[in-house]
């Protein structure tokens, strides 16, 4: 038998769960890709953990909706917003069939490096050094984005993996994962090594 | 030999143009749902035009290779992985549309856009603009107007707002805020002082 969890009604902001379904959407995307640029079965896992947690999303945001309808034009709207969830659900689809690509081991062309190399967004891992100036920092601390164009999406830290993190503070030896502009990517990848004493 | 590099390069080139498009798509379409903006969201409708024919152009192109047995299993991830990008460029365009359907003085997606103040404004840099040659981050153009920027569009490329980014000339910097800031916006792109 198929085990497929049952989805109960909580009261949720719609906007928030929209942008959360949103960032998931997004982060899912990165990491499936960084599953096939790295041929990656871990990380092609957590993608397909993810795409549950979306499916669980819609259901509890489309009953918000529905009791949110009180009127003709309040269903007119909402019905918008709906649409836009599944929407977004079916782009985490599109990510989850990426991850498929490397759970069934059809195969990743040396075509897919190259893309990578040369594809605005780039991908890289790294380990953290003892003497990195990223350790002890919390992820959002660090403010990479803003300072050299490259934000961390994934952290493992011996055998798991944290998705998002934002909070977690970054310790040696954990492996991260990154994506961002190529030269962002380098700055983020000598600071992890511990070869510069500055971030950028 | 000769032509398979050069089918190679060509099948390379447009998986890269279809995942950039495809995600340049998920960042437009959204903006112009929370910020209930029909020019982005026109824009993206536009862009999903590009994808199909380059989608069919990279379809054809995997299927002219020369297939050894041994590259049959890579090949068909390529072709999955052009199809992931055409539905993530789908799936962009139909958020669009929402906003698209939405009149104007009842946004359809009145709980979810940011704040009815907020505009999208777009700007061209001009002769006269201070910001030519300068990268993004030494632009400063959040700290002096306010306005966050969303993307710039160079040609018809849409390039992301990344800090080492560095503005050309006669490129367009579409950015978001309050109204108050969008003279001082204008001003700052354009080159162009605002009359007051």
């Amino acid at each position: 038998m198929i085990e497929i969890e049952r989805v109960e009604y909580t009261p949720v902001s719609v906007r928030e769960t929209l942008i959360l379904m949103k960032d998931i959407s997004e982060l899912m995307i990165d990491l499936a890709y960084s599953a096939a640029l790295f041929n990656n079965r871990e990380l092609a896992e957590e993608v397909t953990e993810l795409e549950d947690k979306m499916d669980s999303l819609v259901y509890v945001l489309n009953m918000n909706l529905m009791l949110a309808a009180r009127d003709k034009a309040d269903a007119e709207s909402l019905a918008g917003v709906a649409k836009v969830g599944s929407l977004t659900n079916s782009i985490s689809d599109a990510a989850a069939d990426i991850a498929g690509i490397v759970l069934n081991d059809i195969g990743i062309h040396p075509i897919v490096r190259k893309v990578f190399q040369r594809a605005e967004e780039h991908l890289a891992r790294v380990q953290v050094s003892e003497t990195s100036v990223l350790a002890g920092k919390t992820v959002n601390d660090l403010d990479l984005a803003a300072k050299v164009g490259a934000d961390i999406i994934a952290v493992r830290r011996g055998k798991h993996w944290m998705i998002n993190p934002e909070k977690e503070i970054v310790l040696p030896e954990d492996i991260l994962l990154a994506r961002g502009t190529a030269m962002g990517l380098e700055s983020l990848v000598r600071a992890a090594r511990g070869e510069v004493d500055e971030i950028g | 030999m000769a032509d398979e590099m050069l089918l190679f390069e060509k099948i390379t080139q447009d998986l890269v143009e279809l995942k950039d498009t495809s995600e340049m798509m998920m960042d437009l379409a959204y903006s112009a749902l929370l910020l209930n903006s029909r020019y982005l969201a026109e824009e993206v409708r536009l862009l999903e035009d590009k994808v199909d024919r380059l989608h069919t152009e990279f379809e054809l192109l995997v299927l002219s290779s020369r297939v050894e047995s041994q590259e049959t299993r890579g090949l068909l991830g390529l072709i999955r992985m052009g199809v992931v990008t055409e539905r993530i460029a789908d799936a962009a365009a139909e958020i669009a549309e929402v906003v698209l359907r939405g009149g104007e003085p009842h946004p359809v997606l009145s709980m979810v856009i940011q704040d009815a103040e907020e505009t999208v404004e777009t700007a061209v840099l001009g002769e006269g603009s201070l910001l030519r040659g300068k990268t993004l981050k030494e632009a400063r153009i959040p700290e002096e107007t306010g306005m966050w920027v969303l993307v710039v569009k160079r040609g018809d490329r849409w390039i992301r707002p990344r800090p080492d980014l560095v503005l050309q000339l006669e490129d367009v910097v579409i950015a978001s805020g309050y109204a108050e800031g969008e003279e001082d916006f204008q001003g700052l792109v354009s080159g162009k002082p605002s009359r007051d």
